[in-house]
């Protein structure tokens, strides 16, 4: 099941962030993905806002690894600096996913093969206007398979 | 023969004293990922309760996983440094063998689990034998209903049914009702047992089977040697000299 929708700015994607942040359970990965400036950390704050965080959300691209504390954490995972996927394993990451928290992981589709299968995976790809934002929303596991509907409404359009 | 035993393969820290085999004294504590503020403060008071000196400990033993990473590291990087530090030898036993080891009186085939995170579990299985249990399967990181469908396929292999243990199978409840045939062991046998560490690991030593501290290693089971593939996807402008192959965009 893949599921398009559009937005037509960054506080669009913001909105949708929140929107899909609001479905997410303890133990969830979420895989974002599209190139440089699609606004990966603009969702990802969003998400954030949804689960109650309200320190601010900074992109992890140099420390690789976030942890926000709330009810129901976030780790917030960017794996751009990464070369190999064991670097991965040796920053504790597997100790990290699909446990308490919510796990965000920006570029994880570069290292799906880490990631578990259960995970929601959203793409943020340029529209025809310059602030447009394509954003394709695939599901993949049993956990999510329950929540297919909720998910439909949040992502609308 | 003294021995220090640690396991930190779990969410649990786990430490203890043994002397001939028997436990002097244990510290259990569950509860998260602390393994590095709680572990050396564990140590120190047992050794304090215990009136024991260090300088008298014959081998450090250490569980080795399978189990959490960060745990794994800091319980292994501890038993290597002390060991140096007072030039003793170390004693490593898998973790799963100490979730087995204390369910040895079972005619049951018992399979250790730990939760391995990821929504994955390790596991190994073990038959009953005189004086202990022996493992007739790998240490392995499996998806939970692969590892029941694996576990119903051999169910002629265990005709006295099955014996689960471990953080793993309460993680993943679900998934190991299905199996017909398999009692679960109760929560006291959760976690890695560090009197079984103590047992198996002054048996070892009795037959001088160390380890120099530097050949210590933990059994990592998701080590990877693959590299990120990362295109180039020249957009707006093309990627600099010296660019690692990361796409570059405009910005």
């Amino acid at each position: 099941m893949t599921l398009h929708t559009t937005t037509h700015d960054a506080a669009q994607t913001h909105a949708l962030g929140q929107r899909i942040g609001a479905l997410l359970r303890a133990g969830d990965v979420v895989v974002l993905d599209g190139d440089l400036g699609t606004g990966k950390t603009v969702l990802a704050k969003g998400i954030a806002v949804a689960l109650g965080i309200d320190e601010p959300v900074v992109s992890p691209t140099f420390t690789v690894v976030r942890e926000y504390d709330a009810p129901t954490p976030l780790v917030h995972v960017d794996v751009y600096r990464l070369d190999h996927l064991q670097e991965l394993h040796d920053l504790g990451f597997d100790d990290l996913v699909g446990g308490e928290a919510v796990t965000l992981v920006e570029w994880g589709d570069r290292v799906s093969a880490a990631l578990p299968r259960d995970r929601l995976r959203v793409l943020l790809e340029p529209g025809e206007g310059d602030d447009d934002r394509v954003v394709s929303i695939d599901a993949a596991g049993t956990a999510w398979g329950e929540r297919r509907d909720a998910l439909v409404a949040a992502v609308g359009g | 023969m003294l021995l220090l035993a640690l396991d930190t393969s779990t969410a649990q820290v786990s430490v203890a004293f043994g002397d001939g085999g028997a436990v002097l004294g244990s510290v259990q504590l569950g509860g998260g990922r602390r393994h590095a503020e709680q572990l050396a403060p564990a140590i120190e008071y047992l050794r304090d309760e215990c009136g024991v000196r260090l300088d008298h400990l014959a081998a450090i033993a250490v569980g080795t996983g399978p189990g959490l990473f960060t745990g794994l590291r800091v319980g292994v990087t501890t038993a290597k440094v002390m060991a140096q530090a007072l030039r003793i030898p170390v004693v490593g036993v898998p973790s799963l063998d100490l979730v087995a080891y204390p369910l040895r009186h079972s005619e049951r085939t018992v399979v250790a689990v730990l939760d391995a995170r990821r929504r994955e579990v390790f596991a190994a299985r073990y038959q009953p034998v005189p004086g202990g249990v022996q493992r007739v399967s790998d240490y392995a990181v499996h998806v939970p209903t692969e590892l029941v469908a694996e576990l119903m396929a051999d169910v002629g292999e265990s005709p006295h049914g099955l014996l689960l243990a471990g953080d793993g199978v309460a993680r993943f409840p679900d998934e190991f009702a299905a199996l017909e045939h398999a009692e679960v062991a109760g929560p006291e046998y959760a976690s890695p047992s560090v009197a079984a560490l103590v047992a198996l690991a002054t048996a070892r030593a009795e037959r001088e089977e160390f380890e120099q501290p530097a050949d210590v290693r933990p059994l990592y089971l998701r080590r990877s040697d693959a590299e990120i593939a990362w295109e180039r996807q020249a957009i707006g402008r093309e990627p600099a000299v010296g660019d690692t192959g990361r796409p570059v965009s405009g910005e």
